[in-house]
């Protein structure tokens, strides 16, 4: 029997300023896809129609929308930065087809037609902050590439940490396509914080760890023991592509390619017939890859890739993915996850020393998690965990 | 019927603060149609921008010095677009002084309602800020009252309540504020002093 294609549109850039997140979100999606495609227990086959928008954000509406006009796509898996979602999110909305999001984002949004799998502040920032700040104390330097992402993350890290009572020593952006750190490193030496937050993307990120490593080697002060960096969006892409100068680098991340869970081993175990024992999966290919499992399994349950009909399963029940044993909200129509900690090792790997309890629901409004009363603090994590059993009733 | 005030649009000027952007086209489409004359520009007002009886700005790319005024003291009306709701962006289109918003993508509505809430919002403003000015101005010269009261006190042998209902009566023969009154009253004395 043939099975019919169902077509998915996908608007990933490996071109462009953040290609190096791009390839690996078109790796996971191929994984999943070709996962489904192989097993006959689903009555279609997925086919993508893969777009690269190079990241240009302007592109990206015009493409989602080319796209969805010549093809039957109901679906987009796509989009990284926040401005680019933002352009396809108007074209989704009069297709009425569904945007799969799945990368880390500042939040403040829920929309009935994009459902979120991937983190936002109180699953990245917020757990990392809690680690981090009783650790090596409540004076960071914040840094960003200058747009949405970068201001609003370093926005509510300013709110956490005065409402902790510490104080931000500087905040400064760099344009997306910039390498240009000297000058960053230059006035954290004279300012010398606790630690730096990074909301840098793209080669930026890269180039400031390796021009923080080496201030960390001439003035023992700045090792990264003593003020690290830390960051919500590096990915073992990254680190694998810094080498030994990432050693120390303290990140939060839904997904660890060393996560010792029993759902990321057999994931391994069933990668390393595709890609071979070498290469390590980052969290952006983990997140693809479980939002176009959830995609196809909903399809199968829907008994059909009609957006609302898919939208009513996956927000129906839970599903079993890399990343846990994911539930999505109805309401905010973003993903519950498991925030963890690791370190960089100088190897160009993570090891993870802390992991939240349980799966986190998203507060994309930080609605329960905001100041005042300090955000930097587990009592959220733990309030949070209460509302997890809640939902996971929900089968 | 109210006697609300409603901007006379056609004669209106309008400067769309955006990058080139559908959602600007969009704002611009409906400008037309309510015949108000208008145009896009990034990445900043010109000097002689300031003319305009209305500004559309990008609240998600926006940034400081855009504008050729000081943050919050815009001469006319403001009217941010909004892409993100991130707090940050929403209170930064605030510290610009916004009196309205339109959310993006923007279709073919809301542009209509938009200039009527933010020109009510700021003629609004703008008379408050003449009442808050007034209000100070009579605060300020409140020690002059005292001191007009006090020497109708003296002179004409009143308690409090008596001089202060002449301070009020005189200052409604000479059609005066009740401060203006007492200024004239301390000055009387003044003149006084320096002829005595």
């Amino acid at each position: 029997m043939t099975r019919a294609p169902v077509p998915i549109a996908v608007l990933y850039s490996r071109s462009g300023p953040y290609a190096g997140l791009g390839r690996e979100a078109v790796d996971g999606l191929m994984t999943a896809i070709a996962e489904v495609n192989a097993d006959a227990a689903y009555p279609f086959r997925l086919s993508p129609v893969i777009c690269d928008p190079g990241g240009v954000a302007e592109t990206y509406g015009a493409m989602a929308d080319a796209t969805l006009k010549a093809t039957n796509c109901r679906h987009v898996v796509g989009t990284i930065t926040s401005w680019s979602r933002k352009e396809v999110i108007p074209v989704v909305e009069r297709h009425d087809a569904l945007l799969w999001y799945a990368f880390p984002y500042e939040g403040y949004e829920a929309n009935d037609h994009v459902l979120y799998f991937g983190a936002c502040p109180n699953q990245h920032l917020l757990p990392l902050f809690a680690h981090v700040v009783p650790r090596f104390g409540d004076r960071p330097f914040l840094i960003g590439s200058d747009y949405i992402w970068g201001w609003e993350i370093n926005r509510i890290a300013r709110e956490c940490i005065e409402a902790a009572g510490g104080a931000v020593l500087g905040e400064r952006y760099v344009p997306l396509n910039s390498v240009s750190v000297d000058p960053l490193i230059d006035e954290i030496r004279s300012r010398q914080p606790d630690f730096v937050l990074s909301n840098l993307v793209g080669p930026a990120a890269q180039a400031f760890v390796r021009a923080y490593h080496r201030l960390g080697r001439s003035d023992p002060a700045f090792a990264p023991s003593i003020r690290p960096i830390v960051s919500c969006n590096a990915t073992e892409t990254d680190i694998a592509e810094i080498g030994a100068a990432a050693e120390g680098l303290i990140v939060a991340a839904i997904y660890f390619d060393v996560l010792a869970t029993p759902e990321n081993r057999a994931f391994k175990a069933r990668l390393k017939a595709r890609h071979g024992a070498d290469r390590q999966i980052s969290g952006p290919y983990a997140s693809v890859y479980s939002a176009v499992s959830v995609l196809a399994a909903a399809i199968r349950e829907a008994g059909t890739d009609a957006p609302a009909a898919v939208r009513a399963v996956v927000t129906a029940r839970p599903f079993d993915t890399p990343l846990g044993r994911i539930a999505v909200d109805p309401k905010t129509h973003h993903a519950a996850l498991r925030p963890h900690i690791g370190r960089a090792r100088d190897n160009g790997q993570f090891e993870v020393f802390e992991s939240a309890a349980a799966m986190l629901p998203a507060d994309p409004y930080l609605l329960d998690s905001a100041p005042p009363g300090g955000l930097v603090d587990q009592r959220m994590i733990a309030r949070s965990s209460g509302h997890a059993t809640l939902l996971k009733v929900v089968k | 019927m109210s006697g609300q005030y409603r901007p006379p649009l056609a004669s209106w000027r309008a400067i769309i603060l955006h990058r080139p952007h559908p959602s600007a086209d969009a704002v611009l489409r409906q400008l037309e149609r309510l015949r108000v004359e208008a145009r896009c520009v990034w990445p900043a007002l010109e000097p002689g921008d300031d003319g305009v009886d209305v500004v559309f700005f990008d609240a998600d790319m926006g940034f400081d010095g855009q504008f050729p005024w000081p943050a919050g003291h815009a001469p006319m009306p403001l009217i941010a677009l909004i892409g993100s709701e991130a707090p940050g962006r929403v209170e930064w289109a605030l510290a610009q002084g916004s009196n309205a918003h339109l959310l993006k993508p923007v279709g073919s509505t809301g542009v209509y309602s938009a200039l009527l809430i933010a020109a009510h919002a700021f003629e609004t403003a703008r008379a408050q800020a003449d009442d808050i000015r007034s209000l100070q101005d009579r605060l300020r010269q409140r020690p002059t009252v005292v001191r007009a009261v006090f020497k109708l006190m003296t002179e004409e042998r009143l308690d409090d309540a008596a001089a202060l209902k002449q301070l009020r009566a005189l200052a409604m023969d000479w059609r005066l504020t009740i401060e203006q009154a007492a200024e004239r009253v301390c000055e009387n004395q003044a003149r006084a002093d320096r002829s005595a």
